[in-house]
């Protein structure tokens, strides 16, 4: 039997403040006894579902997990179909929430900062070969797809991170962050990030440019801001004095280069743009003002074959197919293009074929596409919806489609007709669903 | 019949050309019926381009912390009442 590797939960010191959380520092020290109270009270499960909005409690959450041995379950959106499924797919599992959803039927615990400590030293290591969590994307054919994250994979791409950010510069830095943690930008960047770089976490979730410019005036500096080109053209747009920033970390969806610029302007820091997905994590940056070359993390390597790229290193188990195409050159690499059933919208991804599944099975719809109307614009486009259904309302479908959909994906418009413009083998080329539109847009009455 | 005022109709009339819902009509927007989810089905970046702007036509900043954020986007009825009461030009 060998000896099984123990990888630190933090590098901060004891002492050094872990994060800012409702206006008061939480030390190290703190934070490690309060995630072993929390880990004592937990049920017992094999894994749990963190949907903690509030960052510092998600930390807490995904934390006393580690220490309990349960994995993360990070479902891709909140609708409470995809979390019930999610559920389902793990018996026993549970919720942790920081309040308590009526619309969702599964058991839920509700996260608080506990009042007292757990017994005994709080747990410090976590094995490296223990799953830290399961992160969902929505597959092609329905049920939401599994990727595994060990411990050991997560912390090695972390110092990959390090070395790239030269974090050491920050060290003693706030990290403030507008991105949800569940999915794999967010975990990497605003839990993992701070919590094995020795940043300090920020713990809310500033949404508006003016709350992101008084989370950023509250805290210390360094200032690293982790976003989205969204929320980024917003804070832009809305002309704020802001306070001085260090780094910008961004990504989920392209920025253009005159986007970058701006940012850089009004925040006066460099923009890096972060390249990776949900299966390997991030291995490449740019700074979207340089040009539009990628470089990979050090010890990352990309091979193409066949149209297929694929990505090694020492964070990830295997070759792991990439869902763009890229064109690799000595100074790094340029993106070609990506799987034509992904869509990308306000920075979420999903699949076409999914999307498309979920219109089919609401009862009384007969035939169904969806197309990406307006993709040149930041928001990624927006999804309409062309479907048939004789016997149904266009406000019932939508209603029957809200709940298991995320909500930057509920198509706007729908339109009913009475049937879609199909070859004769069954395809819908793209020329006729457009035409069609055209014609609906117009008001010419097709059904 | 709409029973919209005439801020509510103001309201209804950027937050359509802000969005570009371009099968709803500002008029038919009922005053009470909720803005996000059900009722227009807008979203988060939908309240993010909206919040710029209301700030461009009344001179102020939309924020979340202090928890009315739900309630403010409630209906274009509390929209249009949170502008009144906020609004600086």
């Amino acid at each position: 039997m060998r000896d099984e590797a123990l990888l630190p939960l933090t590098s901060h010191g004891e002492q050094e403040i872990i994060a800012w959380h409702g206006g008061r520092a939480v030390t190290t020290a703190e934070f490690l006894a309060q995630a072993a109270a929390l880990a004592a009270a937990l049920p017992g499960a094999g894994q749990a579902v963190n949907l903690c909005e509030d960052r510092y409690l998600f930390l807490l959450a995904f934390t006393a997990l580690l220490m309990r041995g349960q994995a993360n379950l990070l479902p891709p959106n909140r609708a409470p179909r995809v979390v019930e499924e999610v559920v389902a797919a793990y018996p026993g599992s549970y919720c942790l929430v920081d309040r308590p959803h009526g619309a969702l039927a599964v058991q839920q615990f509700t996260v608080a900062v506990p009042a007292g400590q757990g017994e005994g030293a709080p747990i410090r290591a976590i094995p490296e070969d223990q799953l830290a969590a399961i992160i969902f994307t929505s597959g092609s054919t329905g049920a939401p797809r599994p990727h595994h994250k060990y411990w050991g994979e997560l912390v090695r791409g972390m110092e990959r991170g390090r070395e790239r950010f030269v974090l050491h510069a920050l060290q003693g830095g706030t990290l403030v962050a507008t991105v949800p943690p569940q999915h794999m930008y967010g975990l990497e960047f605003t839990i993992l990030f701070p919590l094995l770089n020795g940043l300090t976490l920020h713990g809310g979730r500033p949404f508006y440019p003016e709350d992101l410019r008084r989370a950023l005036a509250d805290v210390p500096g360094p200032r690293v801001l982790v976003t989205t080109p969204v929320h980024l053209r917003a804070c832009v747009a809305a002309g704020l004095a802001w306070p001085p920033v260090a780094l910008i970390l961004c990504a989920t969806a392209p920025l253009s280069a005159a986007a970058a610029a701006e940012a850089e302007a009004a925040f006066g820091c460099p923009v890096q743009e972060i390249y990776g997905c949900t299966e390997t994590g991030a291995i490449a940056t740019r700074r979207t003002v340089a040009g539009p070359r990628w470089q990979p993390y050090g010890g990352v390597r990309l091979h193409c074959n066949d149209g297929v790229c694929r990505a090694e290193a020492d964070f990830l188990r295997g070759a792991v197919p990439l869902n763009d195409v890229i064109e690799l050159h000595a100074d790094g690499f340029v993106l070609l293009g990506r799987d034509s059933d992904m869509v990308n919208i306000a920075g979420k991804r999903a699949s076409l074929g999914d999307l498309t599944h979920r219109l089919l099975d609401i009862p009384g719809v007969e035939d169904a596409a969806l197309i990406v109307q307006d993709e040149g614009n930041e928001r990624g486009g927006r999804l309409c919806a062309v479907v048939v259904a004789p016997q149904l309302t266009e406000q019932a479908i939508l209603d029957a489609l809200r709940p298991g959909l995320d909500a930057v994906f509920m198509p706007r418009p729908l339109y009913r007709v009475a049937r879609l413009p199909r070859n004769e083998s069954g395809k819908l080329p793209r020329a006729e669903l457009l035409a069609l539109l055209e014609q609906l847009r117009r008001g010419d009455g097709v059904q | 019949m709409s029973e919209l005022t005439p801020l509510e109709l103001e309201v209804g009339h950027l937050i359509v050309d802000t969005l570009n819902l371009e099968d709803v009509s500002a008029a038919d927007i009922e005053a009470d019926a909720p803005l996000f989810r059900e009722g227009l089905g807008l979203d988060s970046i939908d309240a993010l381009e909206l919040a710029l702007a209301i700030s461009r036509h009344y001179g102020f900043q939309l924020r979340s912390d202090d928890e009315n954020n739900a309630r403010i986007f409630s209906s274009l009825r509390a929209l249009a009442a949170h502008i009144a009461g906020h609004r600086v030009k």
